[in-house]
């Protein structure tokens, strides 16, 4: 899938940059010009040659910040993206195969979690939780799983009465067997799209429950720039106002 | 297995249903037919007939709603899913289906898909391999096409590698769903000679159509499928030279290839009539 991917230029393209900020995650915080919480008088400054991306209310440089929190925003929204994937994607695909009652009972729960305020309820378990970027982003993969869920819903439904999967019945394969041989190749293409889908979600989240005070707490880098309190300062500050989130 | 004269297959009075309640349907009625070993029994029917449902019964894929079948000498009416799958995985019985491109996987090679019963089973790969090859050829294939996708091979080719996907196995009976209707003239005569010779192993075949045409110079004997009922059951040659029933008529009488039982245009009408009425 991968070889197939790369022969084409707009996979390749996409592979570059999805490369880039990957290395970004992982060099980040060691590419960073200056110490990521060291402060100067300099405060609220423009884009200049010294600090790219300017600095922020307490004269920190926005570019070497935006580098060292990459690593934690884009950790965070894999989190996200990896347990919406295990917790919806495995439901999903067995709902079509283990009968109506399990099949009604996934549904059902999937609809429920739709149903609930995303950010309430992320500040709920958050609250029973504790405070912490993998509790949050556990909260916030439970709540997007039904995405995936009805992707791999979808998918598994339109290859279970295909011919091919009826003729692995009649040979006595398993549930198991079939999901596996049959089922996963054609399931893994919307998938993956959902999977990229969500990982962008994910660093709105991230960056949007740093806002909100869960998550990372001050004076830790995110990708998030604009997080209180420097929020309050984003309007008169152009370099905060260009690079508000990674 | 069964031994020889007891049969592979014995269905009295079959009843399927579709739907529930006020939209319950009757897809079969009363339907009765036993093969035995090395017999090929075709059943023949128009669309909606109830050929696939009746098929689809025999191999667990639909419930009956009366009746019982006996597969092999055990009674498999109230399987339960798990007893069906202990029975498949003996490879008692197996399936070839009418669309030889979409009943193989597109994503496995033809090696993939042929050896994915006798993996089910439990044999080992290795073996499972050589016999798949052994298969292949049987069915005249190259066995240099082990590694193709399906959709690098022609529609008779797909359709050989399900007979020998069916055959892998060593099954008792094997029923095959308009195994010819999608194929062209060339590959329909291929894979009917290659029916002929399975005939002559022992293998008990039932042969699905709605072609008499097709059946004529395989089947032993002829069921004729209306409107959810065999309306006429008996010896290939005896149906199609003197067929009772009228529908068995109009079959035979539409069959081009038939000459000697053609009827004419006028003919066909005054029994499309007699149905009717």
């Amino acid at each position: 899938m991968v070889r197939r991917v790369l022969t084409l230029p707009t996979g390749r393209l996409a592979v570059g940059i999805l490369s880039v900020i990957v290395l970004l995650a992982i060099l980040g915080p060691t590419l960073a010009p200056h110490d990521p919480l060291g402060t100067s008088a300099l405060t609220l400054a423009g884009p200049a040659w010294e600090h790219w991306l300017g600095t922020d209310y307490l004269g920190r440089d926005v570019f070497s910040r935006l580098l060292a929190g990459s690593r934690t925003s884009v950790l965070g929204s894999v989190e996200v993206a990896l347990i919406a994937l295990a917790v919806g994607v495995v439901p999903g695909i067995l709902s079509v195969y283990l009968g109506r009652v399990f099949e009604w009972f996934t549904r059902r729960i999937a609809d429920t979690l739709i149903a609930l305020p995303f950010l309430i309820y992320a500040v709920a378990v958050t609250a029973l939780l504790g405070n912490g970027i993998p509790q949050a982003m556990f909260t916030v993969g439970v709540l997007v799983s039904p995405l995936f869920y009805r992707v791999a819903r979808a998918a598994t439904l339109a290859v279970a009465r295909s011919q091919y999967v009826e003729a692995a019945l009649i040979s006595g394969a398993s549930v198991g067997r079939i999901a596996r041989r049959h089922v996963w190749g054609k399931v893994l293409p919307p998938v993956a799209v959902a999977l990229a889908q969500t990982i962008g979600i994910g660093f709105v989240v991230v960056s949007s429950l740093s806002f909100l005070g869960i998550g990372v707490q001050p004076p830790a880098p995110t990708g998030a720039v604009c997080s209180p309190p420097t929020s309050a300062t984003c309007p008169t500050s152009r370099g905060l106002r260009s690079f508000p989130r990674f | 297995m069964s031994t020889d004269g007891r049969p592979v297959l014995q269905v009295d009075d079959l009843e399927i249903h579709y739907g529930l309640r006020r939209r319950r349907r009757r897809v079969l009625h009363g339907v009765s037919l036993s093969v035995t070993r090395g017999e090929t029994v075709g059943v023949i029917g128009e669309t909606g007939s109830g050929k696939s449902t009746f098929a689809r019964a025999v191999l667990g894929l639909v419930r009956a709603s009366g009746g019982r079948i006996l597969l092999d000498g055990e009674d498999v009416s109230r399987y339960s899913p798990r007893q069906w799958r202990a029975l498949r995985r003996r490879g008692v019985v197996q399936y070839v289906f009418q669309d030889p491109l979409r009943s193989l996987d597109p994503d496995l090679t033809v090696e993939e898909s042929l050896i994915e019963p006798l993996l089910v089973q439990g044999v080992a790969r290795k073996e499972a391999i050589e016999r798949g090859r052994n298969y292949l050829a049987r069915v005249r294939l190259d066995p240099e096409l082990f590694d193709r996708l399906p959709g690098e091979l022609s529609g008779g080719q797909r359709q050989r590698i399900a007979v020998a996907r069916a055959l892998v196995t060593e099954p008792a009976l094997i029923i095959l769903d308009e195994p010819v209707s999608a194929l062209g003239s060339a590959n329909r005569v291929g894979i009917l000679e290659i029916l002929k010779e399975l005939r002559d192993t022992g293998v008990a075949l039932i042969f699905i159509s709605h072609d008499l045409g097709s059946v004529a110079g395989v089947a032993d004997r002829i069921a004729v499928l209306y409107q959810g009922e065999f309306v006429e059951v008996g010896a290939a040659r005896e149906v199609i030279n003197n067929p009772r029933h009228p529908y068995a008529r109009l079959l035979v009488g539409s069959a081009p290839t038939l000459r000697s039982a053609s009827a004419d245009r006028a003919q066909r009408e005054a029994l499309r009539a007699l149905l009717h009425a």
